[in-house]
């Protein structure tokens, strides 16, 4: 069929290559005629008339040349269509220049995508619009209809069959999705900076809220004295339990970032500090309950066998009170990590490498909490890498599973030795 | 012991200053971003001690960290405001431009739709909420869904320059947060209409002719493409020659950058 449609283009071709010529000629004819009319010195009515006509015939030779040209072009439509369609599928073809982007370097790497590119070489889409009065319809063509009688008829076929054996193996478990870092904005490679980011921030925001937080209860509890001052700060500790998460972002970015310029960057520093902000309620209130859930006997005791109140506090009910204040933190610790709006505009980027312990100072860095939402929103490539977010939402549930699961076991122990 | 001193402290200066050159911060445009990613992944790879990070929050929030000297480049798809430049020289910084690609603003819609062509003027109308069906522009009776970029990004501002005339977009229009958002609002809605950079264009939304001309490579280098604009990243006076902030910022005139920009969608600067 490609054989006759060849030949049928050329014929069409060297028809209109002959009528341009014609035109041509005529074109040639018209101006000799002009040029001899002025040279005798005829009506320039005449001449103008001549001029025009033959403006008119260079016109169409041209429009003609122009048709013969779009022929060549869609005679070989079909053929660079399906190079493209086999490109994207397999990769570049051997012997080619190697492409600077990862992403064009290789074929397809998920069995999903195969299908779907595959797909693609397949048929060819094409929409009806012949309808006026409703939106287009799909159509999908084989495209084999195009090659039939080719060289390249069989191919097709050959495709389809073996297309398992091609893209081997259909399915595999990367283990090194988590420790290896991006390649090409996590088209290729693993999450590593994310989850190493996420751990940070959370540590951080640990380390900053749980003595914070820890003392200020314990100053709420046993040295406050009970009156306005301090249910005012009660009133100040549930209001700041229910601001919203990305007011503390911004909270974040105008305070640490522009006013106390604590780094010259968003930093895995002011993220941490944003987000123990975000915590603190949740660990002084269950520090508190836990400190008050302690027997008032233990105290009494402790005094009256003559400690101070600090050494009460230290080694009596602080112990005693543990558990209930691990709660507490098991519960922030889950949110620290999962929250997205406090590190927007203080610690989280799309791409960054991971950082070593002491640029966490001055550097920011990508987070899971982020950066899943950063792959399904902003980037340009999202349906070839739904994979890279369902393994990056896979890893932050895993990861605050794993820290809420230490921290019970830890309770866990500690209780057990207190009862002991 | 004096001099011990003095030797440590300029050892720490070194340091610092070493440390200080070992990190590029990058904010702003969702539209550059591709490229800052592609170029980013592109100098670590060959530089891994350089720690580039990058993050995409629209071109108006990187003007704002580049003012606040939060970062060391500003990607945007619009230039500086004059009230950006001022603010910033208010504060010592002086932003340079770097134009890094140029780019096209192609209107989507769905693939189904069977309009093809439209006018700088009807876009502008369906954007005052004047044409509100498809219906009065060719296609069939429903209502036009239009979706635009917050007012925050560089390609809002570039949108109401060169096709609102500054006038404000009206109706029920929808603002989306991200070149990719808007693809996607009108990937799964058929009467939508949306507009993203050049790069965000695929076989899932069509683009369509803007005054009989399409959208490409070469519609938008011979500038005949009406609605095209160049893309900047901007630094903090001229970066000094050879370090790894002038290195970045160069990236596109090497023929691997240009074939970066081309790969992922734009139109590079250049042609060698």
């Amino acid at each position: 069929m490609l054989e006759a449609f060849e030949a049928e283009t050329a014929e069409l071709k060297a028809a209109l290559e002959a009528q341009e010529d014609e035109k041509k000629k005529l074109a040639k004819a018209l101006k000799k005629q002009a040029r001899a009319l002025k040279r005798e010195g005829g009506s320039e009515e005449e001449i103008a008339r001549l001029e025009t006509e033959e403006d008119r015939l260079k016109d169409e030779a041209k429009i003609l040349k122009e048709q013969a040209r779009s022929l060549d072009e869609t005679r070989d439509e079909p053929y660079e269509a399906l190079v493209d369609a086999v490109k994207e599928l397999f990769g570049p073809m051997p012997g080619q220049k190697k492409p600077v982007l990862i992403r064009q370097q290789y074929g397809q790497t998920r069995w999903d995508r195969t299908l779907v590119k595959l797909h693609e070489v397949m048929f060819e889409e094409e929409w009806d619009y012949s309808n006026p009065d409703a939106m287009g319809v799909l159509i999908e063509k084989p495209r084999i209809e195009k090659f039939r009688g080719t060289e390249l008829e069989p191919f097709f076929q050959y495709l389809e069959e073996h297309i398992d054996d091609m893209m081997r193996p259909k399915t595999t478990f990367y283990w090194q999705f988590i420790t290896d870092t991006s390649k090409d904005s996590h088209i290729f490679g693993g999450i590593w900076p994310e989850v190493l980011g996420t751990i940070y921030l959370t540590l951080g925001a640990m380390i900053f809220a749980i003595p914070m937080g820890v003392i200020a209860a314990i100053y709420l509890c046993e040295y406050a004295q009970e009156g306005r001052m301090v249910s005012f700060l009660r009133i100040c500790i549930s209001t700041l339990a229910g601001v919203p998460s990305i007011v503390f972002g911004l909270f974040g970015l105008a305070f640490f970032l522009n006013t106390i310029h604590i780094s010259d960057s968003k930093s895995v520093l002011a993220g941490s500090l944003t987000l123990s902000l975000l915590i603190l309620p949740t660990i002084i209130r269950s520090s508190e309950e836990a400190i008050l859930a302690v027997p008032r006997a233990y105290k009494e005791a402790a005094l009256g066998l003559g400690a101070g109140r600090w050494h009460t506090v230290m080694t009596v009910i602080l112990p005693a009170a543990l558990p209930g204040i691990l709660t507490g933190v098991v519960i922030s610790m889950g949110r620290a990590a999962g929250e997205t709006a406090p590190i927007i505009f203080t610690a989280a980027v799309s791409v960054g490498a991971p950082l070593k312990i002491w640029e966490t100072l001055n550097q920011p860095t990508p987070a899971l909490p982020w950066n899943i939402y950063n792959l399904c929103t902003e980037h340009e490539a999202v349906d070839e890498i739904r994979h890279v977010q369902y393994g990056m939402v896979f890893t932050l549930v895993a990861i605050v599973l794993l820290l809420n699961l230490v921290a019970i076991m830890m309770r866990a122990r500690i209780s057990k030795k207190l009862r002991g | 012991m004096k001099k011990k001193i003095l030797a440590m402290t300029a050892a720490a200066a070194v340091a610092a200053s070493a440390g200080a050159s070992d990190k590029i911060v990058i904010d702003g445009s969702t539209t550059v971003g591709p490229i800052a990613k592609a170029f980013a992944e592109y100098y670590m790879a060959a530089n891994p001690d350089v720690n580039i990070t990058v993050s995409e929050s629209g071109s108006g929030n990187g003007a704002k960290a580049m003012m606040n000297a939060n970062c060391e480049i500003a990607i945007m798809s619009r230039p500086m405001k004059q009230t950006e430049f001022k603010a910033a020289a208010e504060k010592g910084i002086q932003p340079v431009a770097h134009v890094v690609a140029l780019d096209g603003l192609p209107l989507l819609v769905h693939p189904s739709n069977p309009v093809q062509d439209l006018t700088v003027e009807q876009v502008r109308k369906i954007y005052l909420g004047e044409i509100s069906n498809w219906k009065e522009v060719g296609g069939p009776d429903k209502a036009i869904v239009t979706i635009s970029r917050d007012t925050n990004s560089g390609t809002y501002e570039t949108f109401a320059k060169l096709i609102m005339n500054k006038e404000k977009i009206g109706g029920k229009c929808e603002y989306v947060g991200s070149n990719g958002a808007i693809r996607q609002r009108v990937q799964s809605t058929p009467a939508a209409i949306g507009y993203a950079g050049l790069g965000f264009v695929d076989k899932t939304v069509k683009a369509l002719k803007i005054n009989g001309i399409y959208p490409s490579t070469e519609t938008v280098q011979t500038g005949e493409y009406p609605v095209a604009r160049p893309l900047f990243m901007y630094t903090d006076g001229y970066p000094r020659l050879g370090s790894p902030l002038y290195q970045f910022v160069t990236i596109h005139l090497t023929e691997d950058g240009q074939e970066m920009v081309e790969e992922i969608g734009f139109v590079p600067v250049t042609a060698y």
